[in-house]
């Protein structure tokens, strides 16, 4: 306490650093061990004359000892350099595929996030007005089953009902062909609305629709948990006890009830976001998402080195910034939270 | 203190099958959790007497839908889909308990020995383990089940990584409270070693949360290696495996031939349903009885 | 509660200036890149129209041509816009290190070589070269270029520029750059319409190679001395790229200066997704007009009998096979080899894991190039479980003893119907009563590394020509000198030295007879096993018309348009 928030944000950030060094580490050294390198994946069945191989290894830096590939990358990476690709398109800077790739994990994300929170927080609310009875019985399965869905099966349900029975919704990429919109941020949504282009906007949504909501009831039973305990822990306190005693009634000391509970759902929040990631992938696999998760499984595929550690290291960048700024949010908020 | 630990034991034990009797909230999601849990490991011991075909043969012209002949229809080849759902509760549950075992015997003592000794140690044990907590597990474990190669043994490991930072985090946390508590100093006071404290104290402390983390951490382990089977990286043909089989639906299943997909999708969410059910129920009777 | 109040906003703010720094940290490295190339192309472009009003052969014509294409697309066209949906990608737009079908498809749509194959058939005929002739000893190649050759921006293209591109393959030394380098041993041009090729040995199949991508003369745009992965400027050819998003989508429009006949359509969108059932549903749903490769066996059966959809058929040149690692016990046996190769059932592999889209194959050159012949057939016959019986007994196998195997397959890079294939091969090898089959497989990079080093017995592989000359389908695998890529360790003398020969004949009909003698000893040795060949679908919705199926397996687009 004694040192302030400011202290506390500097340590918090700093923590940041050896989390991402250990998450490089762990992938460099699983990378390594990988059977195969990217050349001869990339060969094929096809004859490469040993000379070229070496020459292709040797352009790729694969020729130097390991613990100085490791080093060079680092080093790199501090410059804000994520190296070039190793497996075909060889030398496209790995920065450029996150540029493209990352904006639509992060509009899948958002979208998904904000789905799981609203159900979370509607079913959560109505459990917790209606605790103890069938509603909340409901409620808790609802959670359970949510959270157990697996995710591959479920989005091929919804895209065999909406994308090909019904026909309402596309079931697969982010655009409609021959669409296209001015880059501003990646985020098509954000990108449409900017440029005024209503009918990207309409592509990009309807896009949108099947996968995020897959992903979104997948992550809305933690919320769902997390928001009736709280709202249950809320409406006994003193405080909602007053306002019911001066006759405010019904939905009214639901609202006062939510916003109090909303804290905690802010550090889950935070928490979130590495499991997101690991759902992304599912998610991204069954609708042909072109986002960072699918990008990873592909560049495994053909042991692009530099790939995946540049995707990794961001992602991990990423998702530590999100849990910083939540942890500090959380600070600012919750006077008790000693720092 | 092999009285205590028997005692203990035996109280762990009453402590399980309490929950089943009596009236208590959430009896119910234990009793349908065990009953699923149950009819798969039932199913799985007993497939050869319960599966009506073999589940790698070609038994029967492919695409049949759902009849009495063959009760979740065939596969594209030709197999039984009763069969292959009926042995595949094999290879999930074994590859889901060996990583369980795998990840609880790396975790466990880890945890302990961070959190009681603490230092150095423990910073960097915690810090390793939180930035592998961090990070996506599936795509964790895609990354060593490619390293290791397709097969049970291998994607229980790479599945057993992922889940040592949440048995370690968990039995450190414990740990921290547990070791300024009376009986800790009581045993310190009498002499007893290190070691000791640890295995014969705090450990048997842990017990409940061990469970609770345990069912819970193995249904999410399910949805991983169907995750993982679904990426083509977990079995080889022509074991049958949930995940696995559910890929191999997924071209079919638009063509209507959904028992394909419907049913390996299902079972895997029963199951880990079951055990999150059980993990539910639990936990929170852990927390009425610490409440208490 | 005043403090939950500011929650939301609070979090909403941080949030979108951490995306925003983000995206600026990322982006600002790609930015100055995007900005050199767009200057370079314009200032390209002016230069390129006063040069060519000053020493091009009609300067009206060229006048007229570039104030058309600055203002609206020329009035012939029949269709505005076509989508092609596939499930391959793009891997490098840049002809020196592209090495996959699909890549060579674009590039042929792009671009063009000296000579091409005529559209649905295996013919050369001349492309930007209108003539050649060959010396005496076979070594050098004198063609004559066109004189009306520009590129997509009106770019004059001559025969400095096809010197330079080839040039440049080599010095890149990127993965199909051998197409060149081990023939090719330098390139004139004495003139700006003459390119002269010295090759190293007499190649008799020369032509065949010229008409590969590392041939194709590229835009000066294009770096001269590193890969291009992403460059879009093109070279000679019917339509020009417009936008490339990787992994999304490629737009092509008609490139407005192509020396030959205009595009029936004026726009080509080739969308990539991730896999078959993704492509299927779009096409269901109309996002796409065309879907091309790959389509899984049951989608093609499903649209076969749909109304609104036509499937058209493709002959391929993609071949699937068997290989053993001759040096590695119990496979080292010729017998058991032999023995394998007459216990499979070609036909059953075809109709149950295929749904009929293949053709049973009998030998290494696919049927439909010359000098195939049915070796296999011939010596085996198909599911020839009592010869299979036999020769297992000879090798000292039996009902009791039987002979144990370890067959490997890849489960995602030739689809997943490889896992379905192992798994009949295990069965109809089983069915000899004499062999136990143990399946085994490794994703793609394992894969290859594991078998080039000799550590699988029993495997499947597949093979894209590079060039379509019996060669292609002979050399490469059984040459002992060409084929340490395949794990086989199969080394012949006798092979050897009737390859080497037929490489030097430039008459059809001898070399006919030597790949036959090769195809011979193939089906006696067995250290591969042919079993299908494949069959590719193009499904496209009925309104599309002018689908030309080629053998070369490359779709060209300048002759679709849509009815109606």
């Amino acid at each position: 306490m004694a040192r302030g928030l400011g202290y506390y944000i500097a340590v918090r950030a700093l923590m940041i650093i050896p989390t991402i060094l250990v998450l490089y580490t762990i992938v460099f050294i699983l990378l390594r061990m990988l059977p195969g390198d990217p050349i001869l994946a990339v060969a094929g069945t096809k004859n490469i004359p040993p000379e070229q191989y070496e020459e292709l290894r040797r352009l790729a830096g694969l020729d130097k000892h390991p613990v100085v590939q490791y080093f060079d990358y680092l080093w790199g990476m501090l410059h804000g350099d994520f190296g070039v690709t190793l497996a075909t398109p060889r030398g496209t800077p790995v920065s450029r595929y996150i540029w493209q790739r990352f904006p639509a994990t992060l509009e899948l994300t958002i979208f998904s996030f904000a789905i799981s929170v609203l159900l979370g927080l509607a079913t959560g609310t109505v459990a917790a007005l209606r605790r103890g009875g069938m509603v909340d019985a409901g409620m808790r399965v609802y959670s359970i089953v949510a959270y157990t869905l697996f995710i591959p099966w479920f989005g091929m349900i919804l895209q065999y009902i909406f994308g090909l029975q019904l026909a309402w919704l596309p079931t697969s990429g982010r655009l409609d062909p021959g669409l296209t919109v001015d880059r501003v941020t990646g985020l098509y949504v954000l990108d449409s609305l900017i440029t005024r282009n209503w009918d990207v906007l309409k592509s990009a949504l309807a896009h949108l629709v099947l996968p995020s909501i897959t992903l979104g009831i997948v992550l809305s039973g933690a919320y769902t948990r997390l928001v009736r305990n709280n709202m249950v822990d809320v409406l006994g306190q003193d405080f909602i006890r007053a306002y019911q005693a001066r006759g405010v009634r019904g939905w009214k000391v639901a609202w006062y009830a939510l916003k109090n509970a909303f804290i905690p759902v802010v550090t889950l929040m935070g928490l979130q976001f590495a499991i997101l990631l690991g759902g992304a992938v599912l998610t991204e696999t069954t609708f042909s998402w072109p986002g960072m998760g699918t990008f990873i499984v592909d560049r495994i595929e053909y042991r692009d080195y530099t790939s995946i550690q540049g995707a990794v290291v961001f992602f991990a960048l990423f998702v530590g910034l999100i849990s910083l700024i939540v942890d500090i949010v959380y600070a600012l908020l919750d006077p008790r939270v000693k720092y | 203190m092999a009285e205590t630990l028997a005692w203990r034991t035996r109280n762990l034990a009453t402590s399980l099958i309490a929950p089943l009797r009596g009236r208590a909230p959430g009896v119910w999601m234990l009793r349908v959790g065990l009953a699923i849990v149950l009819t798969v490991v039932f199913m799985a011991v007993f497939a050869p007497f319960i599966a009506p075909y073999s589940p790698v043969k070609r038994v029967d012209r492919g695409y049949l839908p759902p009849s009495w002949e063959h009760l979740m229809g065939t596969d594209n080849l030709g197999r039984d889909v009763f069969s292959r759902i009926v042995w595949g509760a094999r290879i999930i549950l074994k590859v889901v308990f060996m990583a369980s075992a795998l990840s609880m015997a790396v975790g466990i003592p880890l945890g302990l020995v961070s959190g009681y000794y603490g230092g150095r140690l423990d910073r960097v044990l915690s810090m390793v383990m939180d930035s592998m907590y961090a990070f996506p597990a599936l795509i964790l474990a895609i990354a060593i089940a490619a390293v290791l190669g397709p097969s049970p043994t291998n994607t229980a490991i790479a599945i057993a990584f992922v889940y040592v930072p949440t048995y370690f985090r968990m039995v450190r946390g414990q740990t921290l409270s547990l070791k300024s508590q009376l009986f800790v100093e009581a045993a310190r006071a009498i002499g007893a070693t290190h070691r000791s404290i640890m295995f014969n104290y705090i450990l048997p402390n842990l017990g409940h949360t061990i469970l609770v983390v345990f069912s819970l951490s193995v249904a999410d382990a399910i949805l991983t290696e169907a995750g993982l089977s679904f990426l083509g990286l977990s079995v080889t043909v022509p074991t049958p495996d949930w995940g696995y089989d559910l890929r191999k639906g997924q071209p079919f299943f638009l063509d209507g031939y959904w028992w394909m997909v419907f049913f390996p999708g299902m079972m895997v969410m029963l199951l880990a349903m079951g055990f999150a059910l059980i993990g539910e129920a639990l936990s929170e009777r852990l927390s009425t009885a610490q409440t208490r | 509660m005043s403090a939950t109040q500011k929650t939301l906003p609070i979090i909403a703010v941080l949030l979108i200036i951490i995306v925003g720094a983000a995206a600026f940290y990322v982006g600002r490295s790609m930015a100055p890149a995007k900005v050199e190339t767009t200057t370079e192309t314009t200032t390209v472009t002016t230069t390129v129209t006063t040069t060519v009003t000053k020493t091009g052969p009609a300067p009206t014509e060229t006048t007229t041509t570039t104030t058309t294409t600055t203002t609206t697309p020329a009035p012939q066209f029949t269709t505005e816009q076509i989508v092609i949906g596939v499930t391959d990608k793009v891997t490098d737009l840049d002809p020196a290190m592209a090495y996959d079908f699909f890549t060579w498809e674009i590039l042929n749509n792009v671009m063009e070589g000296l000579v091409k194959y005529e559209p649905g058939t295996l013919n050369i005929v001349p492309a930007l070269a209108k003539s050649w002739e060959v010396s005496e000893d076979g070594t050098v190649w004198t063609f004559h270029l066109r004189t009306d050759l520009k590129f997509a921006d009106g770019t004059p293209c001559t025969a400095q520029d096809v010197v330079r591109s080839i040039n440049r393959v080599m010095q890149i030394n990127g993965d199909p750059a051998w197409l060149v380098t081990s023939f090719v041993d330098h390139v004139e041009a004495p003139d700006d319409y003459t390119v002269v090729f010295y090759l190293k040995q007499p190649t008799a199949f020369f032509l065949a190679l010229l008409a590969t991508p590392p041939y194709f003369p590229v835009h000066p745009a294009y770096n001269p001395t590193e890969v291009d992965s992403d460059q879009t400027a093109g070279g000679v050819g019917p339509y020009k790229i417009v936008s490339f998003t990787r992994d999304e989508e490629i737009v092509l429009e008609a490139n407005p200066y192509y020396y030959g006949e205009m595009p029936r359509t004026k726009r080509i969108i080739v969308k990539f997704y991730r896999d078959a059932t993704s492509l299927r549903i779009a096409l269901e749903t109309g996002e796409i007009d065309i879907a091309w490769r790959t389509l899984r066996p049951t989608d093609i059966e499903y649209f076969k009998g749909k109304a609104g959809f036509n499937v058209i058929e493709v002959p391929g040149t993609f071949i699937r096979y068997i290989c053993f690692n001759t040096a590695m016990d119990p496979v080292s046996n010729k017998l058991v080899r032999q023995a394998l190769a007459a216990a499979i059932n070609r036909q059953e592999i075809i109709d149950v894991v295929l749904l009929g889209a293949g053709e049973p194959l009998y030998s290494m050159v696919p049927k439909g190039l010359w000098s195939h012949i049915d070796a296999f057939k011939d010596k085996y016959g198909d599911a020839n479980l009592d010869l299979a019986r036999q020769l297992l007994q000879q090798a000292g196998y039996s009902e009791t003893n039987k002979l144990q195997i370890t067959l490997w397959y890849t489960p995602t890079h030739y689809g997943d119907t490889e896992a379905d294939i192992a798994q009949l091969l295990k069965e109809q090898w089983e069915a000899t009563g004499m062999i136990e089959v143990t399946i085994q497989s490794a994703e793609w990079s394992t894969y290859v590394a594991q078998l080039r080093e000799g550590q699988y017995m029993v495997y499947l592989l597949g093979w894209y020509p590079d060039y379509l000359d019996p060669d292609d389908y002979l050399t490469p695998f059984l040459h002992s000198e060409a084929n340490s890529w395949s794990g086989t360790n199969y080394a012949n003398p006798q092979v050897d030295q009737l390859l080497t020969q037929a490489q030097s004949i430039t008459d059809q009909a001898q070399r006919a007879q030597i790949y036959e003698q090769v195809q011979q000893i193939l089906a006696e040795d067995v250290p591969y096993i042919p079993i299908f060949q494949g069959k590719l679908y193009i499904v496209a919705r009925s309104d599309v018309a002018g689908i030309v199926p080629s053998p070369t397996m490359l779709f060209f687009y300048s002759t679709l348009y849509k009815t109606g």
